[in-house]
């Protein structure tokens, strides 16, 4: 009954995707802006593959469609974030990398590799890492200088202030701000930093986390979180757009290409992982989206700007208390959620 | 059986249509009621034992909230409808064929667009850098740029633009069929402009107005991206409830539980819909 009652709830919720049984085709699910169509073209070009790129704009609405696709196959590669590379990785989501046909996975740098939250890379290879800080227009906030995730909460800010639409990150600066862990699962802590951003609300104007950028740029909000990459391709159209690591500490995660389970095409996938890693590709990105490649032999391709650019590649100083995002388990995942749905119904 | 075969087509249409509501409209809600009443899986989404929690839940005040605030939304959107609709149908059914046909085409030429791109359009409008505040401060209207986006009222505004034609036109209908006599005979028997809007024009429209309020009311507390792209992802609209519950929060049973709240809203209306027909066509009657 229930394998039935699911089956019939993917064919009335999803009707609209129906898979792609040419072999010459990668469907890639990634994040929205998060891949140079430059690198697309040449992939195909080179390899006659043709690539199907479908985005999401959280990691939630991702998991959600591959948990639900399960074994359908639709999606040869995917780029979760940090901790749900934890989480796919033991609900049994994600199929293994086969280390032998991929290309250049020594030149990644050895910090970002063999981590917690897959020990040794069996199913994850990672795409590019970054962080989530502080913006602010320098042009609107005059003679404010602005240091801290608290500096937030102040009330000149208040109708100017942007949030990721991201649970786990909005949480997080509640929580550093009041001393806690970005990763905390004790509930009590939760609640204060729920009772904590409630003080926040008034000021918040809109959340965003299809581009954090935009309400920056079409002057909606003047100051809030960003991503470090969305902070270069925006400083790019308005130089007033500052980045800023807060002295609580930023927010680092590494997002990671994995290949659901029952990929239709893995080899593709593995294809497109060695095609990636390949310095000049890899650099490529970086340079165009802002955030930092993992390629070691990419990182030395980068021109000086983009090297030297704080925003892209952070200073050992610019990570003091700086986390990473963890899984904290669904039993807290539960009480976040609800403390979000209160956050977000004006509550 | 002769019947039946005597008219091919008749009974095509009709398996067609039978089909179609069994296969897309029966089955779904069904499915949908039967997720509701199952328990939240993180792994599964769905799971055994059957239980109405889902249902409590939406009694939770967190929702309740939620639940009053987009009904007072979505009344706010129906009125404005009406206020617009009801005039403007009015006046359309006074004109010739042919500038009626012309006027309800270019109600209808939007639809050809999706409504998300609309929806994002009139972001574009709204916006502090948009149209409107460009226009105001070049005429020298404002000095500031008004903060009009990622408001209630730009998600009102947003609602009243993608249902007005949902309410203008069952109105056309009742005004296209309102016959001159009964308002002439009133005129006769010595009513003024006023009463006969009030006792002939208005009881005589009213199921048009009712099935105006029908289409729009309900669709309004659903249409989610109009308040994800307009009202900054806030939870202004059942509808922002029920996806979240789908996408984020994956509690299944819960928003499959929020959406028949809905649906039984519409079912409510509807009935209120047939009285009122009923009590006319027994007037008309006697």
């Amino acid at each position: 009954m229930k394998k039935l009652a699911l089956a019939g709830l993917v064919v009335v919720t999803l009707t609209g995707c129906s898979s792609e049984e040419e072999p010459k085709v990668l469907n890639l699910y990634n994040w929205s802006e998060y891949m140079p169509q430059e690198v697309l073209d040449r992939f195909e070009e080179e390899t006659g593959i043709q690539v199907v790129y479908t985005t999401y704009d959280s990691n939630e609405a991702m998991y959600a469609r591959l948990k639900l696709l399960d074994e359908s196959g639709d999606y040869d590669l995917a780029l979760p974030s940090t901790y749900y590379v934890n989480k796919m990785r033991k609900e049994g989501l994600l199929e293994k990398i086969d280390r032998d046909k991929i290309e250049g996975f020594e030149k990644l740098d050895p910090e970002l590799i063999n981590l917690e939250i897959d020990p040794d890379n069996a199913y994850s290879v990672p795409y590019l890492w970054g962080t989530t800080g502080l913006a602010y227009d320098a042009e609107d906030i005059e003679g404010g200088e602005v240091t801290a995730w608290e500096d937030l909460w102040s009330k000149e800010y208040e109708g100017r202030v942007m949030l990721t639409n991201d649970m786990r990150e909005v949480f997080h600066i509640g929580l550093r701000v009041l001393g806690y862990s970005g990763n905390s699962t004790d509930p009590d802590e939760i609640r204060e930093a729920y009772e904590k951003l409630t003080e926040l609300m008034p000021s918040v104007r809109t959340f965003n986390s299809d581009a954090p950028r935009m309400p920056y740029l079409e002057g909606e909000t003047d100051i809030g979180m960003i991503w470090n990459g969305e902070a270069v391709m925006g400083k790019e159209d308005m130089p007033s757009l500052e980045y800023v690591y807060p002295e609580e500490g930023t927010i680092v995660w590494l997002d990671s290409f994995v290949i659901p389970k029952n990929a239709g095409n893995p080899d593709a996938a593995h294809q497109f992982i060695s095609f990636v890693m390949q310095p000049e590709i890899s650099a490529l990105i970086s340079e165009d989206i802002g955030y930092a490649t993992p390629n070691l032999a990419a990182r030395e391709l980068l021109s000086e700007e983009v090297a030297n650019d704080r925003t892209s590649y952070p200073t050992p100083e610019d990570l003091t208390n700086a986390e990473f995002q963890e899984d904290v388990g669904d039993e807290a995942m539960q009480v976040y959620t609800r403390y979000w749905e209160m956050l977000k119904s004006g509550q | 059986m002769h019947r039946v075969l005597q008219q091919p087509f008749k009974t095509a249409v009709l398996v067609l249509v039978w089909g179609w509501l069994l296969l897309l409209v029966l089955t779904p809600n069904l499915l949908v009621v039967g997720a509701s009443v199952m328990t939240r899986d993180p792994g599964t989404f769905l799971s055994l034992p059957l239980n109405l929690d889902s249902y409590r839940q939406l009694f939770d005040p967190l929702y309740l909230d939620v639940f009053l605030n987009s009904l007072y939304m979505a009344a706010v959107t129906t009125i404005f409808c009406l206020l617009i609709g009801y005039p403007f149908a009015w006046a359309l059914s006074g004109l010739g064929k042919q500038r009626q046909t012309l006027l309800i085409f270019l109600m209808i030429v939007p639809f050809w667009t999706n409504s998300l791109v609309r929806t994002y359009a009139l972001k574009l409008l709204l916006a502090t850098n948009g149209l409107i505040n460009n226009a105001l401060m070049g005429m020298g209207l404002i000095d500031e740029p008004l903060k009009m986006l990622y408001t209630e009222g730009a998600v009102i505004v947003g609602l009243v633009y993608l249902l007005l034609p949902f309410m203008i036109l069952p109105l056309y209908s009742v005004f296209d069929d309102l016959r001159q006599e009964l308002l002439m005979a009133s005129h006769d028997l010595g009513a003024g402009k006023l009463s006969t809007f009030l006792h002939v024009t208005i009881p005589l429209t009213l199921p048009g107005v009712l099935a105006g309020v029908m289409l729009v009311l309900l669709p309004a507390m659903g249409l989610f991206f109009v308040a994800d792209i307009l009202g900054g992802s806030r939870n202004l609209l059942v509808g922002n409830v029920i996806k979240n519950q789908f996408l984020d929060a994956r509690d299944w049973p819960f928003g499959a539980a929020a959406s028949i709240l809905l649906t039984v809203a519409m079912a409510v209306l509807l009935l209120a819909h047939r009285l009122s027909q009923r009590r006319l066509g027994e007037e008309a009657q006697t």
